[in-house]
């Protein structure tokens, strides 16, 4: 699904990513772990076009990334849902809006909007907090209504960064199960953190990264530096 | 989708207007203000270059013959003109129409008219009315009708010499040009600055929705569209308000002004003061300066 071949990123000086080699398939739950500024966020910008590489290839269904037009990268981040640690929700729109916004910046009609956001926050256990304000709402509730919008144009691939990064221990398990929840419903999930704990109760494939190059790989993984 | 994105494009771009009501008045006052000076430069423009013009075609040469001289003579003279290059149009009138013409002109003064009875012989000359095509040979044409050749015919030519104020209009007009267009220039440049910093605001105080939206995979223009919507009606408002402000000037200012240099004309049927015409030029321009600094602001401030 998804290919990075000798994929080098810099920030003037700085290697925030050497040589990566990797493979995504469909269907996986992949973490990625490192320390901060390991080149995990990195990472995930070049998927979705928000940074651009400069050197190597990264390939999307056979696509080069780096080829698609300013134009059409719209298209590539709908099918791509990414949350973030500080939430991004809009802080004058109710849990509805936040994730009815989504879905209106792309043409849908109220219908639809209408029909599907109560069933995107069903799927996330937030249906009864529909009319409520994100300062109304906890952060794992937030976080849960930012992977709601992410999901508002069924994504292929979900990703995450530090989603986690600023939430409590029950709050931290209840976006986590999210997340496998959302990845047993068939969306590839890339998870990127440095929550050991969290990492360790998943189980399944860990790609470590040092320093801008991805120095372990792990099938069924724990956290490990 | 896509007229659905239309609505919501628009529909933002009046949001994003109306909360920031007093910077959008502020946008809009200024380019008003650009577009009355525009519109203040070109009617004086075209008042000047009209009133030129018709100053242009009341300068003509009057030669008169001496009385009693025989027609075909004058006919003779009038043939000989007519071959000049310089010259456009000869127009004669003969004693009698003259005589006719001065006739119906006091025809309500029995003063006159009693004289004008009791008259043997028809006092008034023929005339030859002379216009050539270039302002600057009609002193050169004056000369000669008063020279030797026809001295023994033409007893008086008539030469108003209007180019002295001709020339000073000229003066006015390029003057109007050359200031009017650095004035317009300065002052677009204003409107340009405080729209620009206008939108700045709106793109800076629509940072996270911006933000977010590009996440979730909003096209560019999606994006953009708000923006220049919100410009749109600077140029919309502006014009509408500078449109308001010179009516009374298109029905009371204009006409009496037209009146006093060329009675003969009604202000509302030229093409030159088409109000509706000076409506959309006003939009045009207002459209530009909108168009131009919301596309500087987004270039600079709107990462997509």
């Amino acid at each position: 699904m998804i290919k990075f071949q000798n994929v080098k990123k810099r920030y003037n000086d700085v290697h925030a990513l050497e040589d990566v080699n990797l493979e995504i398939r469909q269907g996986e739950f992949i973490s990625l772990v490192g320390m901060s500024g390991a080149g995990k966020s990195t990472l995930l910008k070049l998927i979705i076009g928000e940074e651009k590489i400069d050197g190597g290839r990264i390939l999307i269904d056979d696509i080069d990334i780096s080829k698609i037009g300013k134009g059409d990268l719209p298209y590539l981040r709908r099918k791509i849902g990414m949350v973030f640690q500080d939430i991004k929700l809009l802080p004058k729109r109710t849990a509805f809006e936040n994730v009815a916004f989504a879905m209106e910046v792309c043409g849908h009609k109220k219908e639809k909007i209408a029909g599907d956001v109560p069933k995107i926050l069903d799927l996330v256990g937030l249906l009864h907090k529909r009319d409520h304000f994100p300062h109304q709402m906890s952060g794992g509730e937030k976080q849960r209504v930012a992977i709601a919008r992410a999901l508002a144009h069924r994504p292929v691939l979900l990703l995450a960064d530090e989603p986690t990064g600023n939430l409590d221990e029950i709050n931290s398990d209840e976006v986590l199960d999210l997340l496998l929840k959302i990845n047993q419903l068939g969306t590839t999930v890339m998870l990127a953190t440095h929550a050991a704990d969290l990492v360790n109760k998943v189980k399944k494939r860990v790609i470590t990264l040092e320093g801008g190059k991805i120095t372990k790989e792990q099938k069924e993984g724990k956290y490990q530096l | 989708m896509e007229s659905m994105s239309f609505f919501r494009i628009i529909k933002t771009g009046f949001v994003n207007f109306w909360r920031n009501l007093w910077l959008s008045a502020a946008a809009t006052m200024v380019m008003t203000i650009t577009l009355v000076i525009f519109a203040v430069l070109f009617l004086m423009f075209a008042l000047t270059s009209y009133s030129i013009k018709t100053i242009q075609n009341t300068v003509d040469i009057s030669a008169y013959f001496k009385v009693g001289l025989d027609e075909s003579q004058i006919m003779k003279i009038k043939n000989d003109l007519q071959n000049d290059p310089r010259i456009k149009q000869i127009v004669y009138t003969s004693q009698q129409q003259a005589f006719d013409e001065f006739k119906a002109r006091h025809a309500n003064d029995p003063l006159i008219q009693e004289s004008l009875n009791e008259l043997t012989e028809n006092p008034l000359p023929a005339t030859l009315n002379i216009k050539t095509y270039k302002l600057e040979d009609y002193p050169g044409v004056a000369q000669e009708l008063e020279g030797a050749n026809y001295k023994d015919f033409i007893s008086k030519v008539n030469f108003e010499d209007n180019r002295v104020v001709i020339d000073r209009l000229g003066k006015i007009l390029r003057f109007i040009i050359t200031f009017g267009a650095a004035l317009v220039a300065v002052f677009s440049i204003i409107a340009i600055l405080v729209i620009f910093n206008t939108i700045t605001l709106t793109i800076y105080n629509r940072k996270e929705e911006v933000e977010i939206m590009r996440l979730v995979g909003a096209t560019n223009w999606y994006i953009r569209g708000p923006f220049l919507t919100e410009s749109l009606l600077y140029a919309i408002g502006s014009t509408v308000i500078t449109s308001l402000l010179f009516i009374p000037i298109f029905t009371q200012v204009l006409p009496k002004i037209t009146a006093y240099v060329n009675p003969q004309l009604n202000v509302f049927h030229t093409n030159l003061f088409n109000y509706w015409f000076l409506v959309l030029m006003l939009f045009v321009v207002a459209l530009l300066l909108a168009v131009i600094s919301t596309l500087l602001a987004i270039g600079k401030y709107l990462k997509i």
